[in-house]
């Protein structure tokens, strides 16, 4: 008796949903790019945390010296780009949700699980991940090491997804294959007789084709991408409408994350009494700023792109890294633990890793577009290495001792 | 018979990976989340899937519907250039709206500076000059056609 009423209830509704633009075929395609885009966002990601926090065989490209302008800009734009394609992908496929009954077995049972968990990883993911570069995180839990283990959970979800689907995934591949399966199989949660045979074809009165549905996902999707993704693709910029960020904005042309005032470093930053200091086993030396001023000094054209996808190339003036390493007798390769004035934060200290210290445009910056550094941006001197997420580019320095 | 079986092979070897890679994901989450974190994490996930399941889509259904009707008047295209529009135009004010609610509790410097509210009008305007204009186009050509055929 309960049972028959479940199954009535969710017909009721199942009809009330039924739209004939649903169609295996429709939800073939757009799991065919919300699959790519999840794929690119997955890999950049693990390249980006990589960097961050190097496994023993993590390899450190520094040229191109825009490859992680590039990487975590794709990686931003892909995941913002996936957000339609994922409200899209589930749509065509909610009336699976009022199916009945609920488990029918235990692999059954096993599978809604998997998709329950990939559905919610997925939206979580996305959300959360463009809110965080909104620089606004008001959740219990912390955003790196959630996006990081999630991002495993929902690519593995995926590949379990594409095994257990294979069949429909392969007979709907192809327009013409999808067409024959349509009209082959009358039983279908996603009522793919209803659209026809020629599937884009000719829709019922007053809906919309699977093709119409299909260009305006794309047009969506692409609106989003093109009016966000100028914050990390410089000829974008012009149609930068609705990214949290916008290039040549901030003190000398140049954006700022952490201001001074956030890292409590002006006075210290500030002092006369500044110096850097170097250190390699037993040789300490401190330079100060003129001391750095009358080295030898570097120009080079490097950007700075941080982890929430935006970026900014800009010209940057100072001494080489390995310059000053040769100034305390160290190798150019050599590991570097570089510390900041800031008297706390993640990103107080960092590692740089030798492929960084011996890169002749790897700089101990003291001067930006062409005047001293902001104090925002660093004063005295800061770090600018190519290829390296912003936050390693380390600001306000007060050490750098060789490992 | 081998095409089957080696589709077989391919489907076990893909779920095995799928389960051993989110497996992997699933083992490594409580080791950087505290349990409260977890509890907040799963909390999210429900309630995230509720919004979706039980309001976005159901809202989303409900402007289907008066669309069917509004379109049911129209040509097909032309009716799919109104709902392609207003699926951007939604879509857009959806991002919109969480950028203005960050704008509103999060203001830093040189992020968030740009003025959305305006820019969202601006796109609206854009989108509804465009879908109008190849609206009127289409409508045009089709009733032209239409009286060919007649």
């Amino acid at each position: 008796m309960h049972r028959l009423d479940g199954r009535r209830v969710t017909d009721f509704l199942a009809a009330k949903f039924a739209s004939p633009t649903r169609s295996t075929r429709l939800t073939v395609v757009l799991g065919r790019w919300l699959g790519i885009a999840f794929t690119v966002c997955f890999l950049t990601g693990l390249f980006s945390h990589g960097l961050q926090n190097p496994p023993a065989w993590m390899i450190f490209p520094t040229r191109p010296v825009w490859i992680y302008q590039l990487s975590q800009g794709i990686h931003v734009t892909a995941g913002i780009a996936s957000i339609p394609l994922l409200l899209a992908k589930l749509w065509s496929v909610y009336p699976e949700l009022l199916s009945w009954p609920p488990v029918r077995s235990v692999v059954h049972g096993l599978e809604r699980a998997s998709i329950a968990l990939f559905v919610a990883a997925s939206l979580l993911q996305v959300t959360t991940g463009l809110i965080n570069t909104y620089k606004w995180y008001p959740w219990p839990f912390p955003f790196r090491e959630t996006h990081y283990w999630l991002a495993w959970v929902i690519w593995g979800s995926l590949l379990l997804h594409i095994a257990v689907k294979l069949p429909a995934i392969s007979a709907h591949w192809r327009r013409r294959q999808a067409a024959a399966a349509a009209s082959n199989s009358p039983v279908s949660g996603a009522s793919d007789a209803a659209v026809g045979e020629s599937g884009a074809g000719v829709p019922a009165p007053g809906r919309w084709s699977r093709r119409a549905m299909l260009t305006a996902v794309t047009a969506a999707t692409g609106a989003v991408v093109v009016t966000t993704a100028g914050q990390s693709f410089a000829w974008l910029a012009p149609l930068n409408l609705f990214a949290p960020r916008k290039m040549g904005t901030g003190p000398q042309g140049v954006p700022v994350n952490r201001t001074a005032a956030d890292a409590k470093v002006a006075d210290a930053a500030m002092s006369p009494a500044w110096a850097l200091l170097v250190r390699s086993g037993p040789v300490t030396r401190s330079f100060t700023l003129e001391q750095l001023r009358a080295m030898p000094q570097h120009s080079h054209e490097l950007p700075i792109a941080c982890v929430e996808g935006w970026s900014q190339l800009a010209s940057w003036r100072g001494v080489r890294v390995r310059d000053l390493l040769a100034a305390v007798d160290a190798p150019p390769e050599s590991d570097l633990h570089v510390t900041s004035l800031e008297p706390e934060g993640a990103y107080r200290t960092m590692s740089m890793p030798a492929a960084y210290a011996r890169d002749e445009q790897t700089l101990v910056a003291l001067e930006l577009n062409g005047a001293a550094l902001d104090l925002d941006h660093g004063y005295p001197a800061r770090i600018i290495a190519p290829g390296r997420p912003g936050v390693l580019q380390t600001k306000w320095l007060q050490s750098v001792e060789v490992l | 018979m081998s095409a089957g079986k080696s589709r077989r092979n391919i489907r076990l070897v893909l779920g095995a990976a799928g389960v051993a890679v989110l497996g992997y994901g699933l083992v490594g989450l409580p080791t950087q989340l505290g349990p409260a974190q977890l509890l907040g994490l799963l909390t999210w996930m429900a309630v995230a899937v509720l919004l979706h399941d039980g309001v976005l889509v159901p809202l989303s259904t409900a402007a289907g519907f008066g669309l069917t009707r509004a379109g049911s008047k129209l040509q097909p295209a032309s009716a799919a250039v109104l709902r392609g529009a207003l699926l951007t135009g939604s879509l857009v004010t959806l991002l919109t709206a969480l950028l203005l609610k960050a704008q509103s509790v999060a203001r830093k410097s040189t992020v968030l500076e740009a003025d959305y509210a305006v820019n969202l009008a601006c796109l609206w305007a854009v989108l509804a000059v465009v879908s109008a204009v190849a609206i009127l186009l289409l409508e045009r050509r089709g009733r032209r056609a239409g009286s060919r055929r007649r």
